[in-house]
């Protein structure tokens, strides 16, 4: 694996999202440096796997402006934009028999076996490496997914909920990799629903509230417990990595 | 190599079955010669080309449809293509290139009537091409009503597909089936991103909306030219790509190239059987596919998960 991929910053002004009638968000601004992990949380339906979405043109964006290092979203190819991004999303239908090592290999383009025998390894796949993606349990083929952003090696990763239906200790894992490739100056962006496991990754948070408002802010400002509670309408206490739900208090 | 080897074999064991025995090696006399290079090779060249350019056509509309289940047949598009057909021989009874243009028309009209349902998602739009599909049979058989004596036969032998007397030089047929299969081989990379699903293959680079019309335009060529050729035809389409799968992994090189050749040894074979079983009478060799294939495909549907 490289060490230092070839950084890229994202700026995006005024950003709206929609699907079908409904606005997700709108008038999102940002600047992400390389090198960052952003968390998106929301509740369900706000928009965060659209944003994804939006920033490799796979939704049409209502309005706004994205940009990868002044270049506009717009006027790269889907060549290009495969080269800046790696997207982690729904787990890919298993129909057709694929075998994990081959899911990678498409991934890769054909690229180095060495690269894909890194991140086998990394994810504990190695077992596996030529079962058909069918005969694999969902948190399986989740790792599967995390390794084949692996072997992209792109400067930007974009993970739609990297820690779903991964046990507790690949969930370590994965938020560990998360870590380690940004500080190699990898830019991160990353959808979650536990609030430990944003953070214990994010730099920045970016917060849709499910009513086309959106927020965004250093972790730190953003992960309190008196922030988040009205977004997702529920009891939290402390803040940061103390931030917990409070259950069964009314 | 060894599909060649097979490929040749196979065709050496056909070419001599038949009412008599022939050894193609040495053909007992003038007639014998006659009977086997101008009746049964160019029979033997076209189940073929005919079979090769259904298993493609099959293979690519599994992935277009994301459902392995898929294929010309199946989907009604076979059937809607020999309503084209028969519908230009109605019109110039004497008129192959009319017939083919027909055809080709049928193939797009099944396609697009197929895909109007796309928004169903991958197994309710194969519901919906299984009911189109007993449509354009209802409309063929109408057609048969309303076609003067001579054609009914002519008819008939579209319906359950005929080997005998193809409308389209070998020549072409052979091309065709190279050009599909050259085709298919320079878009195997991204036909194989596509079985990840759109949203996987576009952000591995893939234009997904032009891959799928090139992939569209190709599948109801090869569909159309199929059918003219030998009329309908079904689950060569669906049976060899998925066997060709089970043997040769999914990556489509495999896959294409294998189904290429497996489709055409497999209609040689149903062909042959077709004419050796109740010699000299001829059973129609859609019957003998559907044997095969429809309890193929119910193994299929039961197997699949979900």
């Amino acid at each position: 694996m490289v060490a230092h991929p070839e950084a890229l910053m994202i700026q995006i002004r005024g950003l709206s999202v929609r699907r079908g009638e409904k606005t997700l968000f709108e008038q999102l601004n940002v600047d992400i440096q390389p090198g960052k992990v952003v968390t998106v949380l929301g509740p369900n339906g706000a928009g965060k796997s659209s944003f994804l979405l939006s920033l490799l043109n796979l939704i049409t964006r209502e309005s706004g402006d994205v940009r990868f290092d002044d270049q506009p979203l717009p006027e790269l190819s889907r060549q290009k934009l495969a080269k800046i991004m790696a997207w982690q999303g729904d787990l890919p239908p298993a129909e057709f028999g694929l075998t994990v090592v081959q899911r990678l290999l498409l991934a890769s383009d054909g690229g180095a076996q060495e690269e894909i025998n890194d991140a086998l390894a990394f994810m504990d796949l190695e077992k596996l490496r030529n079962r058909a993606l069918a005969e694999l349990s969902s948190g399986e083929r989740q790792r599967v997914e995390i390794a084949a952003l692996m072997v992209q090696d792109n400067p930007i990763w974009l993970m739609d909920e990297p820690t779903a239906h991964l046990d507790m200790r690949h969930q370590a894992d994965c938020l560990k990799l998360m870590k380690k490739e940004a500080q190699k100056g990898r830019l991160i962006i990353t959808v979650l629903h536990n609030l430990q496991q944003a953070a214990a990754v994010a730099d920045m948070v970016i917060l849709l509230d499910g009513k086309a408002g959106v927020e965004v802010g250093a972790a730190d400002d953003m992960l309190q417990a008196a922030k988040l509670e009205p977004v997702f309408g529920v009891l939290l206490s402390g803040k940061g990595r103390d931030l917990k739900q409070v259950y069964g208090e009314e | 190599m060894s599909l060649l080897g097979l490929v040749v074999t196979v065709a050496f064991i056909a070419l001599g079955l038949g009412e008599h025995w022939i050894n193609p090696l040495r053909p007992a006399s003038e007639i014998e010669s006659m009977i086997l290079w101008e009746i049964r090779l160019p029979r033997l060249l076209t189940a073929f080309a005919v079979g090769g350019l259904l298993a493609l056509a099959g293979a690519w509309f599994q992935v277009l449809l994301g459902n392995p289940l898929a294929e010309p047949y199946v989907l009604g598009v076979a059937g809607s293509a020999a309503v084209g057909a028969v519908s230009g021989m109605m019109l110039f009874p004497e008129s192959v290139v009319v017939t083919s243009i027909g055809a080709f028309i049928g193939a797009w009209v099944g396609i697009a009537a197929v895909l109007s349902f796309s928004h169903l998602g991958p197994s309710r739009l194969l519901l919906a091409g299984v009911v189109l599909a007993a449509l354009w049979g209802a409309v063929l058989m109408l057609l048969m009503a309303l076609l003067p004596e001579r054609g009914v036969m002519l008819a008939y032998a579209w319906m359950m597909g005929d080997l005998s007397n193809s409308s389209l030089p070998i020549w072409l047929l052979l091309l065709v089936w190279l050009f599909a299969l050259a085709c298919g081989l320079l878009l195997s990379l991204s036909l194989d991103k596509l079985l990840l699903g759109e949203r996987h293959a576009e952000a591995l680079g893939v234009d997904v909306a032009s891959l799928r019309t090139k992939l569209l335009l190709l599948a109801s060529a090869v569909t159309a030219v199929a059918v003219t050729a030998a009329g309908t035809i079904g689950f060569v389409g669906l049976v060899v790509p998925h066997l060709m799968r089970l043997l040769f992994g999914s990556l489509h090189k495999a896959v294409l190239i294998s189904s290429a050749v497996g489709g055409g040894v497999l209609l040689m074979i149903a062909d042959t059987a077709a004419r050796t079983v109740i010699s000299p009478a001829e059973l129609p060799v859609g019957v003998l596919t559907a044997v095969i294939g429809v309890p193929v495909f119910l193994w299929l549907l039961i197997r699949k998960p979900s």
